[in-house]
Formats: C-alpha cells, sequence, structure tokens
C-alpha cells in the first residue's frame, strides 16, 4: 500500500470492554490517535463557502478527499449538504476516533459515534457511543431484514488477508472509518431507513451487546411478509425498468473493477518510478562534491529531486487512502443491490403464479383471494421502494463519482505544481553566473 | 616555469561556447566571447582571436540531414545518413554573410577528422562528436540510428563540434579542418596522406596501460582524477535518468488505459456520460503528452554526453602527457647511462660492474682502435639522446597549459 511503515494505534491495555468508563461519563480521549476528527455538523453549516481562497484549519476535513484550498471540494461538500430534498436536516451522525483494545481473547478497535437529533425518536438530543465493526455487521443485517425492499449501503470488507495489511495500521484504520462514516450518513439520509429502529438502538444503546442477546426482532410488515417468501418460483417476464437497472449494474461494476485494477497499476508504477527518483537526486549531490563553482547549482538541483519525491509519495499515499476504498465500496454496493433485485424478482414471480394458479381453476367468481392480494401489495411496494431507492443511488452515486475525480484531478494538479515550484525555485541560482575571475 | 612567448599564452584561451544547440549559431557570438576574456586574462589587443582563415569571419552551421544509400567497402548496399556543411563568411563592413561553401558529410569523416585531430594535437583538449550509437537509451527510445529524432539531434552535435573546432585558436588554423570545410572530394584520401594512423601511439590504445613515472605532474594527476570521478558520475547520471526516464513513461501510458474504459462507462449513463466521456479523452491527451517531454529531456541527456566525452577527451590529454613524460625520463636515464659508460671508456676506471669489464680482465683489454670506435658510437648516441631530450622537453612546455583548460571548461555552460 502506502509508503512508509505503518503506525500502530497506541493501546488502551489489557482490560476488558466492561471495565471501560461509559462513554457518555465524559471520558476525554487521552490516548486517542487518528488526525481527522470529524466536525460536528453545526460547524460545518456555520462555514461560508463563498470565499473560494477559504483555507480550513488542519484536521477540518470531514470525511473528506480533496485538498483544503480545492474550490471544487468546497463546492461538493456545500451541493452534499443542500441536497436533502430541501429539506431541513435533523440528525447527525458521526464516526471518529478510533482506539484498540487489547483483551485477553482478543484486540480490536472501537470507534466513537456521535449523534444529534431533535427527533422524536430519540430520547436525547445527543448521544456518543462506541462500537466496534462487529457490530456495524449485525446493523447491516439487521437492516437487510428488516427494510429488505430497500438498497442497504455497504459495508467495508470484513475479512483483511493478515500478514498483507496491517489492520492496526493508521492508514488501514483510518480508511476504514472513513467508510464506516459514509455507511451512518448515507442511512441518516434515507427517509425511510433512518427512521429504522434497530439503526436507533445502534446510534443510542449503552449496551449493545445485551440488546443483541435478547433477539428482538422488530419487523416491519412488509419485512416480515417478505422474509417468508418462498424462492423457487421461475419469473416470467421482468420488467423492463427493473431489466435495465440489472443491466447497468453488471455493466457498472464490471467497468468499476476496470477502473480500480488501472488504479492500482498506477500507484504501482508511480511507487517503481519515485524508487529511481530517489537515487536520481543523489547523483548530483555526489557530482556536486566532484565541483567548485557547479557545487552549489548541483546541490539545488538534488533538494529539488528530492522535493518531487516527497510530493509524489505524497500523491500516491492519497491515491490509496482515498480514491481506491470509493471504487471498492460502489463495487460492493452493486453487488448487495443486485441481490435486492432477485429478492424482487422473487416476489413478483410468487405473485406471478398465484394469480396464474387462481386462474387456472376457473372460477366464475372474479373475486381474488386474500393472499394473491398480499403477494401484488407486496410486489407493489418492492417496486416502488425499490424505484425511488434507485433515484436516490443515482443521485448520490453522481456526487460520489464527482467528487472523487475531481479529488484524483485536484491531487495530481496539487502534485505538479509542487514540483513547478520546487524547479522554479532553483532556477535563479542556476542563472547565476560566478563573477569572471 | 620558462616564460613562454606572449602569443603562445594568448591563444590558449579557448572560448567558451554560448548558447549551445542553436542551429544558426554565429560563429560572431563565440569570437565576441573570447575576445572578451581575453582583454581581462592577458595583454594584447583582440587582433589575433578574432580571426579565421585570413582575417575573415565565418559562420558554419549543419542546416540538414539526409537519408542516402550507397556502397561501402565491401561493395555492399547501405544506408547512412549524409549532413550539408554551410559555411558563410561575414563581411566586416555591412554584416551580410554571404554563402562560401557548402557540402555533404557523414557521420564517419567527422570521425575521421576528430581522429586526425587527437593525433595532431595531444595537448588540446579536442570537442567531442556526439555518440556514435545511442546509449543510456530506456526502452521506448528507438536505439536505431535512422530514427529522425535521433538524427536531429545528431545535426545539432555535429554543428556544436564544428563549431567549437572553429572557435579554437589553434584548432581554427588546421588546414585538413579547412578541407574538411571546403573540399568535398578526394578530402578523405587526403587525411589519409598526412599518415596520421601511423603517427598515433599504439600504447594509448591500452587503456589500463601504466607508465611509471618517477616524478609526475601534480597537476595532470589531479586533472586525470577529476576527468575519471566526472565520467563516473556523469555516466551514473545518465544511467539512472534512463531509468527515471522508463518509469515515468509507465505511468503516463498507463493512464492511457483510463481512457477505454471511461468512454465505455459514459455509454450507459445518462448524466455523468459527457463528463466521462471528456474525462477519458483527457485521459488520452494525458498519456500522449510523455512522448513530447522526453523527447525534449533528450537534448539534456545530450549535454550531458557532451561532458561525458569531453571528460574522456580531457583524460586522453593527460594519458598523452603520462606517456610523453615517461618517454621523457627513459629517454633521460638511458642518456645519463650512456653518458657514464662514454666517461668510463674514456677514462679507463670501471666504476660500475659490467659484463665488459669482467671480460676484460678475464680475456685481456680491447685494442685502443676498438674502445675509439665505441666512444665514437656512444658519443652518437648521447647527441641523439640529448636531442630527443631538448624536443621532449619542448613537447612537455606545450603540455603545462592544460591546468588553463579546466578554467575554461568550468566558464562552460553550467548545467541545466
Amino acid at each position: 500500500m502506502s509508503g512508509g511503515p505503518p503506525r500502530g494505534l497506541p493501546s488502551t491495555g489489557p482490560h476488558s470492554l466492561l471495565d471501560m468508563p461509559h462513554p457518555l461519563a465524559g471520558s476525554s480521549s487521552e490516548e486517542a490517535v487518528g488526525g481527522d476528527s470529524t466536525p460536528s455538523p453545526d460547524l460545518l453549516m456555520a462555514r461560508s463557502f463563498g470565499d473560494k481562497d477559504l483555507i480550513l484549519p488542519n484536521g477540518g476535513t470531514p470525511a473528506g478527499t480533496s485538498s483544503p484550498a480545492s474550490s471544487s471540494s468546497l463546492l461538493n461538500r456545500l451541493q452534499l449538504d443542500d441536497d436533502i430534498d430541501g429539506e431541513t436536516r435533523d440528525l447527525f451522525v458521526t464516526v471518529d476516533d478510533p482506539k484498540k483494545h487489547v483483551c485477553t481473547m482478543e484486540t480490536y478497535i472501537t470507534y466513537r459515534i456521535t449523534t444529534k437529533s431533535t427527533r422524536v425518536e430519540f430520547d436525547l438530543p445527543e448521544y456518543s457511543v462506541r462500537r466496534r465493526y462487529q457490530d456495524f455487521d449485525w446493523l447491516r443485517n439487521k437492516l437487510e431484514e428488516s427494510q429488505p425492499t430497500h438498497l442497504i449501503p455497504p459495508l467495508p470488507e470484513k475479512f483483511v488477508v493478515k500478514g498483507v495489511v496491517d489492520r492496526f495500521s493508521e492508514e488501514f484504520v483510518e480508511t476504514r472509518r472513513k467508510a464506516l462514516d459514509k455507511f451512518l450518513k448515507r442511512i441518516t439520509d434515507h427517509p425511510v431507513l433512518s427512521f429504522n429502529e434497530h439503526f436507533n438502538i445502534f446510534l443510542t444503546a449503552k449496551d449493545l451487546n445485551a440488546y443483541k442477546k435478547q433477539g428482538m426482532a422488530l419487523l416491519s410488515r412488509v419485512g416480515e411478509s417478505v422474509k417468508h417468501v418462498t424462492g423457487g418460483y421461475k419469473l416470467r417476464s421482468r420488467p423492463l425498468e427493473f431489466a435495465a437497472i440489472g443491466d447497468y449494474l453488471d455493466t457498472f461494476a464490471l467497468k468499476l473493477g476496470t477502473i480500480d485494477r488501472i488504479a492500482q497499476r498506477i500507484i504501482k508504477e508511480e511507487i517503481e518510478y519515485l524508487v529511481e527518483l530517489r537515487e536520481h537526486g543523489p547523483v548530483y549531490s555526489t557530482w556536486s562534491a566532484l565541483e567548485g563553482e557547479l557545487a552549489e547549482p548541483l546541490e539545488g538541483v538534488s533538494a529539488c529531486i528530492g522535493h518531487c519525491s516527497t510530493a509524489l509519495e505524497e500523491l500516491t499515499d492519497d491515491m490509496t487512502e482515498d480514491f481506491l476504498p470509493v471504487l471498492r465500496e460502489y463495487i460492493l454496493y452493486s453487488d448487495s443491490m443486485k441481490g435486492v433485485l432477485k429478492k424482487r424478482d422473487q416476489v413478483q414471480a410468487e405473485y406471478e403464479a398465484k394469480l396464474e394458479a387462481v386462474a387456472l381453476r376457473k372460477e366464475d367468481r372474479p373475486k381474488v383471494p386474500a393472499d394473491v392480494e398480499k403477494c401484488q401489495d407486496r410486489m407493489e411496494c418492492f417496486n416502488a421502494d425499490l424505484k425511488a431507492d434507485m433515484e436516490r443511488w443515482q443521485s448520490s452515486k453522481r456526487q460520489d463519482f464527482r467528487q472523487l475525480l475531481m479529488g484524483m484531478a485536484d491531487k495530481n494538479i496539487q502534485y505538479y505544481e509542487k514540483c513547478l515550484m520546487a524547479w522554479e525555485s532553483i532556477i535563479p541560482l542556476l542563472q547565476e553566473k560566478p563573477e569572471a575571475k | 616555469m620558462e616564460q613562454a612567448p606572449p602569443d603562445l599564452e594568448r591563444q590558449w584561451q579557448p572560448a567558451p561556447l554560448e548558447p549551445l544547440g542553436h542551429p544558426d549559431a554565429e560563429l560572431q557570438a563565440a569570437v565576441d566571447e573570447e575576445a572578451e576574456v581575453s582583454r581581462d586574462e592577458g595583454p594584447g589587443d583582440g587582433t589575433m582571436t578574432e580571426n579565421n582563415f585570413g582575417l575573415k569571419k565565418i559562420e558554419i552551421s549543419v542546416s540538414e540531414a539526409e537519408k542516402r544509400t550507397g556502397r561501402n567497402a565491401m561493395n555492399m548496399q547501405e544506408t547512412y545518413t549524409a549532413y550539408l556543411i554551410e559555411t558563410r563568411s561575414v563581411e566586416h563592413t555591412d554584416g551580410q554573410s554571404v554563402l562560401t561553401d557548402s557540402l555533404w558529410r557523414r557521420y564517419s569523416e567527422f570521425e575521421l577528422l576528430r581522429n586526425y585531430l587527437l593525433v595532431y594535437y595531444p595537448h588540446i583538449v579536442v570537442p567531442p562528436l556526439p555518440e556514435k550509437r545511442a546509449e543510456f537509451v530506456w526502452h521506448k527510445l528507438s536505439a536505431d540510428n535512422m530514427d529522425p529524432d535521433f538524427v536531429e539531434r545528431r545535426r545539432i552535435g555535429l554543428e556544436n563540434f564544428l563549431l567549437r573546432v572553429a572557435s579554437h585558436p589553434i584548432l581554427c588554423r588546421d588546414k585538413i579542418f579547412y578541407l574538411f570545410l571546403t573540399q568535398e572530394g578526394n578530402w578523405k584520401e587526403t587525411v589519409n596522406e598526412t599518415g596520421f594512423q601511423l603517427k598515433a601511439d599504439s600504447r594509448l590504445k591500452a587503456l589500463n596501460a601504466t607508465f611509471r613515472v618517477k616524478n609526475p605532474d601534480k597537476r595532470f594527476t589531479e586533472l586525470k582524477h577529476y576527468s575519471d570521478e566526472l565520467q563516473s558520475v556523469i555516466s551514473h547520471l545518465l544511467r539512472v535518468r534512463a531509468r527515471v526516464a522508463d518509469r515515468l513513461y509507465g505511468v503516463y501510458k498507463v493512464h492511457g488505459n483510463y481512457g477505454r474504459v471511461f468512454s465505455e462507462w459514459s455509454a450507459i449513463e445518462k448524466e455523468m456520460g459527457d463528463g466521462l466521456q471528456s474525462a477519458g479523452h483527457h485521459m488520452d491527451v494525458y498519456a500522449s503528452s510523455i512522448d513530447d517531454i522526453l523527447e525534449d529531456e533528450e537534448h539534456y541527456a545530450d549535454q550531458l554526453k557532451e561532458y561525458l566525452f569531453y571528460a574522456e577527451a580531457l583524460r586522453a590529454v593527460c594519458r598523452k602527457h603520462e606517456l610523453m613524460q615517461y618517454d621523457l625520463e627513459m629517454a633521460a636515464q638511458d642518456l645519463a647511462s650512456k653518458k657514464q659508460q662514454c666517461e668510463e671508456l674514456a677514462t679507463g676506471t670501471v666504476r660500475t660492474f659490467s659484463l665488459k669489464g669482467m671480460t676484460t680482465k678475464l680475456f685481456g683489454q680491447e685494442t685502443p682502435e676498438q674502445r675509439e670506435a665505441r666512444i665514437k658510437v656512444l658519443e652518437e648516441q648521447i647527441n641523439e639522446g640529448e636531442q630527443q631530450l631538448k624536443s621532449k622537453n619542448l613537447e612537455g612546455r606545450e603540455f603545462k597549459f592544460g591546468p588553463m583548460l579546466r578554467n575554461a571548461l568550468a566558464r562552460c555552460n553550467p548545467v541545466k
């Protein structure tokens, strides 16, 4: 991945989770590591985005990818906030402050989840809990169960190849944190999912494990019924629009996969280029030692190449940390979405089969039996939910990719600007002519 | 150090060349610079340094390159490139230039000229030619001598070579050089007739042979050491640079893959379609931009190579000096021993052990006639030896101006 030795997080020491001070008891994060502590949403809204030269303070980038001074990224953030169907937000969730826990059985990371809301569903205006990846996984499963007609956002990958990636390295944890934050924000933005009871519990419960053990299944009516849909019905004809969505997702995932491969290849080539550059600079230093009048200019060239090397390293790090994860996220998203499409097909298939069965019975009564009606109901609900979610997904996809590609362009431009600056700064040195002896 | 005649000293300030690589660079600029330099450093007026070929200023340019086919020495068909050399004389009064000569030469003729100069002026750092074959090549660059970019860079290099020779106060007066610029036919024969190949010291060909010099000139030793180090560091630099270019090429070209996939992706998108298509196009442009960038950088590499070869030339001069010094010491040693022998014969005393002495003791002394004869032979040899020594000393004096060349080199264009 990125160059340089991965830095591990400081550990809280070997004690069990139960001994940990309660997050709401006002524990300070003196052992916290992680530069990007996301500012509260209030702060985010209060900033003025009119001034393109606005320099944001360090660490003030909310799960962002672009540099502070980049005007394009500011515009993107502005759009993101505006694009909630004109409604004012009443729920804000952020993920930050990763901490390592070392216990006898295992070592793992928890993240702080901060929630601010004026909704009636929340007893308190503000919550702060700690959750680990397992908990997020649980949440996602519960959402899939309880809201099967909706598209549930993806989680970052569960398993990491041990030995290849250090799952406690700062870079890895930060990448994961950003993805988890994105996950929760997507749920927050969803008009149906954000009101889900499991989601509420996840954000507020002091002891999530206890809740999990109780196995409280609060399924919505539709969810309950869809759960019992038997498979095995063959679909006659898929409505055009859903077929189109399926095709789209197939191609989309394919193209993203290709882009991911290309991006990885580019990073690899850039790193190899970097290796050569790191050898290139010092040769000028060696030469400089042989010379008299030329010594200073040559040393200057060497330093200049050094600056370019550093700039390149920063570029490859940024691309690895910010660009690749988003591609992977959308590939996972597409996969899960195709799963939902399949479920929809199943629901339609069951309805059609039952309808056909009724038609075959050749009864004169035009009355449609209750269970067929229920199937039709289910199908129509599913179709409506899915269509609405797809539109929402398309819109946020556009935004995400716009930000992603512009971020990539920005990062590259910054790299070239840094190099340009380095070279321009030594031109006077090179043009300086020594006095005639 | 003996005081050299003022003329000689002034002539030893070769002119730096500015700007370099400019196709129609005028000799005028170089000449002016030289005049300036001599004004700072030595007595005398500018008349000596301004002249070429008898009180006339000339402009030289290698203006064109052309592919030709012909038959080589083995009567086999070959393809080569010929270069057009144009010489113009600049009239003092109105500054207009008139084309006086124009002829075609190929690389091998340039080589011949240079080899000739190397033999006849062993104490001068002869300007380098552009490389014979493309070296320090990164993989995409054509190592083909027919490649138009290579030919263009070679053209520039050949022009620089001629301009530098022409601006050298000693080399510019050489007849063979003059004929190279003016006499198209039979020039090769004329050069070979000088017999310079025979004059070349074959000992110099053995690059690593060391000549044990008793009193090496420290300045030359340092200069040789410097030229070795310079060669080494520039070679290293060129090698690394070639690898860097190779890698950079890879980075840019892979971006080209984005072009196709963005285009394919844009086909399935509605609102994003145009943007993605445009992005793909720009990726293609980006990927293809590297070719020109790297071609430009080759010109920088060429300048490095120039100094690599210059360092080689400098080293050659140091080696020739070493060899000459060695010969001098050997000659002096030989002379001394002969003088001693002569003295011994004359006085009849045997100071050192010699076979002759022994045989004399054993078999009786030789006749006076025999002794006279031997003394005479020795005296002749002594005379010869003294003459040789004198001439070698003279040669040596010429070499002593070597260190000034280093100053001149340092004054030449700094690294870009």
